[in-house]
């Protein structure tokens, strides 16, 4: 139970942190929203008006309470640029951006997988070696070539013209997986190469461990070892590896692929209120990423307690 | 003379380092009667574990290399044999024990499913017969309550707790032969002498016989009928328990048992 | 821990490690010939026509506004290595640094601070994160410097925790303690320098990780504003690719995949020289 509640302590603090930090930066040393809001040439007492309005006048610690209360009840305003509510843009482009990402990410994991458990297995062979070389080329491709390279090879005129160029008109399962295939090309592409290195390197360590060795003394054929003493004994690097990436992935990477391939889903409204400056979106996006990274950190501690029996249940 | 259950000849092992290779066993060669229990001395690092390795074919495939004229158990050359062939012969005619018990077992799987594993794979039994023969193996190691122990986790066991599984498994299907790896040498000094003499007893019982590799000249006195004398990857001197005490012929094990007995005082 | 002269000669013996440190070389003495003024230097002008091919006078062909392709190419090596060592050194400087307070003080406060000041900055997506330090600064041209220092010394700063953990516990550190030298002391002479093997290891791996990163920032605009990158030419493709211009795109992405490829084979290189255990030899 002490655990419990010194996670969930964490978990408040690092939502704390991260809202304070990104409150600090874009709303206190951030620019004068007045003037965007209303113009060059409004009389002053518009523009105190709006001051008030913005809350210009008032403590830091007054503005911060406000935004933590604002970020809490989920009163998170609306978009400064189009005047659409918040909630209602986090509701459309969510989702949107969940089925682009998730394709990919789940991919270039299990793809991960399988080369790192490959190239484990053959260690010192050329099968490693291979791999190895694969990797780290992949890594060396920047996740920018990857999209314009595969852009023209599959969806031009100059390659196989295959898919849209870009573009989201989804309404079915076959447009889905017009529109979604080549950004989940490139993202397992780009996230391949680093997915590769991490397992092989985690499959190495476990396959050298004594209790593989014991397996192998007793007769246990190299297909039992790898499913019943390697895989479940790697489940929980494997775990943290995956949910621990999903910020970075398929937060970062989401808006990378949207704004490129106009697919509008949170990662394109967030690079679009990040150039015009729209700080109820951003507030709203950051505080949210904080909240989902603390659920993600609990969720992984559960999954521990079912992998692992040497976690104190 | 008692028939010869283990025969080895020349048997060499090459570890690699980069691109050159260092010879860590020299055309080592004995014999192991029935029966019997050999004991393998030398220092850490004169190849002990890797000849040991060797004759279970354990060896690192990618950096080690195997060269022998002869590994001969009963009327078959484990030398020659296919990966395949050799691993049904693994943990059923020919078994190992190793130094860390700590280690050897698998943590996310309990205890009687790793030790009813020996009886399923290589006697055929069910679940429910491997279960009782795991069972009935370790009341003859003296456990009082062995189907608790069955249903825990290995983290949840003690050293000598966990060595005597693993000796249990090693025992499942009465080896021909019972390689142990400095098997108490990581355990507490009073574990030590009960999980010596359990696996001496089992190997008597079984007609198993053991190659006992150990650094501990003490362990060999009271357990070995036989010893080799190993030095820097190779042979140095065999004899009789016995007469090795009374008269070492080769410097190194004169050095060895001075040093032990400088230590006992 | 291996000698350094024993890490030396493995790493002389491993053929990819070898081709890495000569493609960074070449590369350096590029960035170098930059610096110096010698090369690179008509990055900017607009010495040619729309679009040239590939030829004697333009060796790579030039751009949209005929400026010199080659040239910003060169230039751009200059850019990429002057991010690439800023946010390496500084990021493993700061995750050294703050690593070996958390792992000394251990379960302390200290310890807390840092990790929670880790968890903070990996849960901020990085984007954003620069953009809110861009909007911080009012327009200074290090928000991007400063936004990859800041996030990159998490990864270097947890293994040398890790480390230092490790470390602590071992004989030569508390014959050190019981002698009465100062944490402090002990820190700097004898467990960072134990650590070294870490920080160059991830130092390259930062660099890597900088010069990947100001592409795609140049491309969203948040990136380097004045001079040339490779990633403000690839943004510059994006509108000439599909018009069949692909000089621009192959140079900088050429080049790029040219010399991260280099460092990648060094950083491997090191890693298995350092550690052999995990080397795929």
């Amino acid at each position: 139970m002490r655990s419990v509640a010194s996670k969930l302590l964490n978990g408040v603090l690092l939502v704390l942190g991260v809202t304070f930090i990104s409150f600090l930066l874009m709303v206190w040393f951030g620019p004068d929203q007045t003037y965007t809001l209303i113009g060059k040439n409004a009389s002053p007492e518009q523009i105190e008006d709006v001051r008030r309005q913005l809350g210009y006048d008032q403590p830091f610690w007054q503005r911060y309470g406000e935004y933590l209360r604002e970020l809490a009840t989920l009163d998170l305003g609306a978009s400064n640029a189009s005047g659409e509510p918040v909630r209602a843009l986090l509701a459309r482009t969510v989702p949107v951006s969940l089925l682009l990402m998730i394709p990919g990410f789940l991919l270039g994991n299990l793809l991960g997988i399988a080369l790192g458990l490959t190239a484990a297995r053959h260690r010192g062979r050329w099968g490693d070696r291979v791999v190895t070389v694969l990797s780290v080329t992949a890594m060396s491709i920047s996740f920018l070539v990857v999209i314009i390279a595969f852009q023209v090879l599959l969806s031009t005129p100059y390659g196989l013209n295959l898919f849209p160029v870009r573009g989201w008109q989804v309404d079915g399962f076959v447009s889905y997986l017009q529109y979604v295939t080549v950004p989940t090309l490139a993202l397992v592409f780009v996230t391949v190469g680093y997915n590769t290195r991490f397992y092989r390197a985690l499959f190495v360590e476990e396959y050298g461990k004594d209790h593989i060795r014991t397996a192998r003394a007793f007769g246990a054929p190299e297909r039992l070892i790898l499913w019943k003493h390697v895989l479940k004994n790697s489940m929980v690097p494997i775990v943290t590896r995956i949910m621990f990436s999903i910020p970075l992935v398929v937060i970062s990477g989401s808006l990378l692929l949207e704004s490129y391939f106009g697919i509008p889903g949170i990662g394109q409204a967030t690079f679009e209120a990040i150039t015009s400056g729209d700080q109820p979106v951003l507030k709203a996006v950051v505080g949210l990423t904080a909240v989902a990274f603390v659920l993600i950190q609990t969720a992984t501690e559960l999954l521990y307690r079912l992998l692992d029996p040497r976690v104190a249940r | 003379m008692s028939a010869t259950v283990l025969s080895v000849r020349k048997l060499s092992v090459f570890l690699r380092d980069g691109r050159a290779e260092q010879t860590v066993v020299d055309g080592v060669s004995f014999d192991l009667a029935a029966g019997e229990v050999l004991a393998l001395v030398g220092e850490s690092g004169c190849g002990k574990s890797k000849t040991a390795e060797a004759i279970m074919g354990l060896l690192p495939s990618g950096l080690a290399r195997l060269e022998a004229d002869e590994i001969r158990l009963g009327d078959v050359n484990l030398a020659r044999l296919g990966a395949e062939a050799m691993r049904r012969v693994r943990g059923r005619d020919l078994s190992m024990v190793f130094q860390e018990p700590m280690t050897a077992l698998d943590p996310v799987f309990r205890v009687g499913n790793q030790l009813t594993t020996p009886f399923r794979r290589h006697r055929g039994q069910s679940r429910r017969d491997a279960s009782n023969s795991a069972e009935a193996m370790l009341r003859r190691l003296g456990m009082p309550d062995p189907d608790r122990v069955m249903r825990r986790y290995p983290h949840e066991l003690s050293g000598g707790m966990r060595q005597r599984v693993l000796l249990a498994m090693a025992m499942a299907c009465r080896p021909q032969v019972l390689i142990a790896d400095e098997p108490t040498t990581a355990l507490d000094v009073t574990t030590q002498a009960q999980v010596l003499e359990d696996l001496v007893r089992l190997g008597q019982e079984a007609g198993t016989a053991v190659l006992l590799i150990t650094h501990d000249l003490g362990v060999v006195a009271h357990y070995a009928d036989r010893a080799l004398v190993m030095q820097r990857g190779r042979i140095v001197e065999e004899a009789g328990v016995g007469d090795l005490f009374r008269a070492p012929t080769h410097d190194y094990s004169r050095a060895l048992i001075a040093a032990a007995r400088g230590l006992s005082g | 821990m291996n000698g350094r002269v024993e890490t030396w000669s493995r790493l002389k013996g491993d053929p990819a490690g070898v081709a890495g440190l000569l493609i960074v070389g070449v590369f350096l003495l590029l960035a170098a010939g930059v610096w110096a003024g010698v090369l690179g230097q008509g990055w900017a002008d607009a010495s040619g026509g729309r679009w040239e091919s590939p030829g004697a006078e333009h060796w790579f062909g030039t751009n949209v506004l005929g400026q010199d392709i080659f040239e910003r190419s060169v230039y751009s090596v200059r850019t990429a290595f002057e991010i690439g060592l800023v946010v390496a050194v500084l990021s493993t400087l700061l995750g050294a640094a703050l690593g070996a307070l958390s792992g000394w003080y251990a379960r302390t406060w200290v310890d807390g601070t840092v990790m929670w000041l880790k968890g903070v900055l990996d849960a901020i997506p990085f984007y954003l994160f620069v953009a809110a330090v861009a909007y911080a600064l009012q327009g200074r041209p290090w928000a991007m410097h400063l936004a990859m220092v800041a996030t990159f010394w998490t990864t270097t700063g947890r293994l040398v925790r890790a480390e230092v953990l490790k470390l602590r516990g071992q004989d030569f550190v508390r014959a050190a303690r019981t002698i009465g030298l100062s944490d402090a002391r002990i820190l700097l002479r004898h467990v960072l320098p134990n650590t070294s093997h870490i920080l160059l290891v991830q130092g390259t791996l930062a660099l890597v990780a900088a010069i990947k990163t100001e592409v795609i920032l140049s491309f969203l605009g948040l990136g380097v504003q004045d001079g040339v990158s490779w990633g403000l030419m690839l943004a510059e493709s994006t509108q000439e690719v599909p018009a069949g211009h692909f000089a621009n795109f192959a140079a900088a992405s050429g080049m790029l995949f040219a010399l991260l490829m280099g460092f990648n084979l060094l950083a491997d290189a090191l890693q298995d020289a350092m550690d052999p255990r995990q080397a795929s030899l």
